[in-house]
């Protein structure tokens, strides 16, 4: 944890980053993304099993207003989001200041101790626990126990099912949904400045929490996701109504890279999925 | 009035009865949510649970309702109002910072309109409080002067007593008419079940006159650029909130020629929420919509309605994806000083 600190420390000090998004421990010891913009800061940042957040949510709100590199920690599935974001020109690598940390997993219930049953699924795939490139790197990995992948099995449950039981399945699933757009707002690969909700000439999506809105809300969401989810589990987390949100979008990394061999993320220098095509596409869709 | 108790037993078959009359009953489940129950072997009702994460104000103020129907027929306009919706409703197992909340809003739906629909479902309810044997870092009923005894907002009131009964209170002549109704099952208080002792203490937090204080004259101050940094802008905090009651008006098309006029939650963080049709846009940033947030919370409520725009249940905080604590945000005001009223 020093090292972390005063890795932070001496970036600001030295001005390698105007200021950093990371995590601290408030007086309740939640953990909680937070900017440490002097070297007295950087003395409250901190990092554990707890520190879930995705801080690149943050890079599209903050990479306008800045002179100078914007400092983030990040584990190593937080950098996919980064490296998805510099794919898509949201970013440039070189504004960043990137501290990695090696990670030994994180919990799916912040109110709970960290344990095989409280760790989250995307621990147990993670490729590297040490995050592929950064600036400075903090933190020891600890091996950990891993979950299991109840997802799996209900993804395969639903593969099984036939076009109107996968229907009744979502349709439940999406009643619930109050149309509150924590999952858009958590997601670091929304950053679109104006949401298709949001769009009313025409309005393509209704705007109320009614079956046929919220069913084209969430739909719309998990499409525009395809192949450029990165899979860091906060749309789910955030969702207040518990909604399998990552259901869709992980199956649809799923099919991604089965049918392209790609995973979005993974490479500062290929070019995305959606923003490419090669004359060896499959085209089997168009009949 | 003498004294009466209640069994669990019995709760049960008066919803049994309540339910076959028609009348909706919106009860805790064994998931510690609330939700419509469709029969009285759902209804869970756990003092020592935590605050369900949404609270049941969408059965009194629906996440979308409609306000009209249109039809156009050529160069006619036919409009239709909606079947108003007269069933009876009963709450059961209302935590005191949940039934606090509807008197609360109460306010703002009958100020210069009054809201029909609001008010229809509110007149027809009756709601059952319980007092309440929870409490973690996020509870605050105690510093806006609510308790987890406290008995607004419910006409009657339940308190845990051992053998899992309840002692029985009326508060209102709805909920008198109510026990009169189901004296059968009401027993008369022998003092044979002791009550459950309460095992957590509630501390106090903060004053919310100061934090009002502090409001009214800091509107400009620079603990606002940090106090809602981090926030996301999402809506998880109005939507699972029991006071929060902002909502939009929109018209939405269904088929070619017809559709409805909906009356829908919208919320203050929503970044849309206040931009003018010019574009302009007032809070510009989230810093700005969360001091709109605070600010409505503690200090443009009282002014206007002069109650606290909120009760203390802590749901905003348990579910905020970014963990921003809004007891933690209040205690902090209560420790600035008074007239720090300066841009720094
Ligand atoms: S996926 Fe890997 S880097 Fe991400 S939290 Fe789990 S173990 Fe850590
Ligand atoms: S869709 Fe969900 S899992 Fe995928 S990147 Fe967005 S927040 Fe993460
Ligand atoms: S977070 Fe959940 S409830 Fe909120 S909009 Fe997304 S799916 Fe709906
Ligand atoms: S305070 Fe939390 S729940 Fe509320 S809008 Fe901000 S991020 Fe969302
Ligand atoms: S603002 Fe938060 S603590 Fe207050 S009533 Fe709403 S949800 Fe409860």
């Amino acid at each position: 944890m020093n090292e972390l600190k005063q890795i932070c420390k001496d970036a600001l000090t030295e001005k390698k980053a105007r200021f950093i998004i990371g995590y601290k421990e408030d007086k309740n010891k939640r953990v909680k993304p937070f900017i440490a913009k002097t070297p007295e800061d950087a003395e409250k940042l901190t990092f554990s099993h707890h520190a879930v957040n995705n801080l690149a949510v943050y890079l599209s709100r903050f990479k306008n207003n800045i002179d100078g590199k914007i400092g983030i920690v990040v584990k190593s599935c937080d950098l996919k989001a980064v490296t998805a974001l510099i794919q898509e020109n949201q970013i440039k690598r070189d504004d960043l200041f990137i501290i990695g940390v090696n990670c030994s997993g994180v919990v799916l219930d912040v109110a709970k101790e960290f344990n095989k049953d409280n760790t989250q699924i995307k621990c147990k795939y993670c490729q590297a626990k040490t995050p592929p490139y950064y600036d400075a790197l903090a933190e020891e990995s600890k091996e950990f126990e891993m979950p299991d992948d109840d997802q799996a099995e209900l993804m395969a449950k639903i593969d099984k099912m036939t076009a109107e039981e996968r229907l009744e399945f979502w349709n439940a699933e999406f009643e619930k949904c109050i149309k509150c757009y924590a999952c858009r707002q958590v997601c670091p690969m929304c950053y679109c400045e104006k949401c298709i909700v949001e769009k009313s000439e025409p309005q393509w999506i209704d705007s109320s929490s009614t079956s046929r809105g919220n069913f084209s809300w969430n739909i719309i969401r998990a499409f525009h996701q395809a192949g450029r989810c990165i899979g860091c589990h906060e749309c789910e987390r955030a969702c207040p109504m518990g909604i399998p949100l990552t259901l869709l979008t992980r199956k649809m990394g799923m099919v991604a890279f089965s049918e392209f061999g790609y995973r979005h993320g993974t490479s500062l220098t290929e070019p995305t999925l959606i923003g490419t095509y090669s004359t060896s596409d499959k085209e089997d869709f168009i009949k | 009035m003498e004294e009466l108790i209640i069994s669990n037993d019995n709760l049960k078959k008066i919803v049994h009865e309540l339910l076959n009359n028609d009348c909706r009953v919106i009860g805790t489940t064994a998931e510690n949510k609330f939700k419509e129950i469709e029969s009285a072997d759902e209804l869970v009702l756990n003092p020592g649970s935590v605050p369900t994460g949404s609270s049941f104000k969408e059965y009194f103020f629906p996440k979308t309702e409609p306000l009209f129907f249109y039809k156009q027929n050529h160069s006619n306009v036919d409009l239709f109002d909606p079947i108003p919706d007269k069933s009876k409703i009963v709450v059961l197992g209302a935590k005191p910072c949940d039934a606090a909340a509807l008197p609360i809003i109460s306010k703002v739906f009958n100020w210069d309109y009054k809201d029909d629909l609001f008010n229809s479902r509110l007149d027809n309810s009756l709601i059952i409080g319980m007092s309440c044997h929870y409490s973690d870092e996020f509870c605050f009923c105690n510093d806006i002067g609510g308790s987890p005894e406290n008995m607004k907002g419910s006409d009657v009131f339940l308190k845990p007593l051992a053998d899992n009964y309840f002692k029985v209170t009326s508060i209102t002549p709805k909920g008198e008419a109510f026990i009169k109704e189901y004296q059968k099952y009401f027993e008369k208080d022998l003092g044979k079940n002791k009550p459950i002792e309460r095992k957590v203490e509630n501390p106090k937090h903060f004053d919310y006159d100061k934090v009002k204080t502090w409001l009214d004259n800091n509107f400009e101050n620079k603990f606002w650029d940090t106090a809602g940094e981090m926030c996301l802008g999402c809506a998880q905090c109005a939507f699972v909130c029991p006071t929060c009651h902002c909502f939009d008006i929109i018209d939405e098309q269904n088929g070619s020629c017809a559709g409805r006029r909906a009356k829908n939650w919208d919320a203050c963080q929503f970044s849309l929420f206040t931009k003018h049709a010019s574009g302009h846009n007032p809070r510009d940033n989230q810093e700005k919509r969360y001091r709109q947030r605070i600010s409505h919370k503690f200090k443009y409520y009282m002014d206007k309605f002069d109650e606290v725009l909120c009760t203390g249940c802590g749901r905003c905080s348990r579910g905020c994806p970014v963990s921003l604590d809004i007891l933690q945000v209040v205690e902090e005001i209560n420790s600035l000083p008074e007239n720090s009223n300066s841009i720094q």
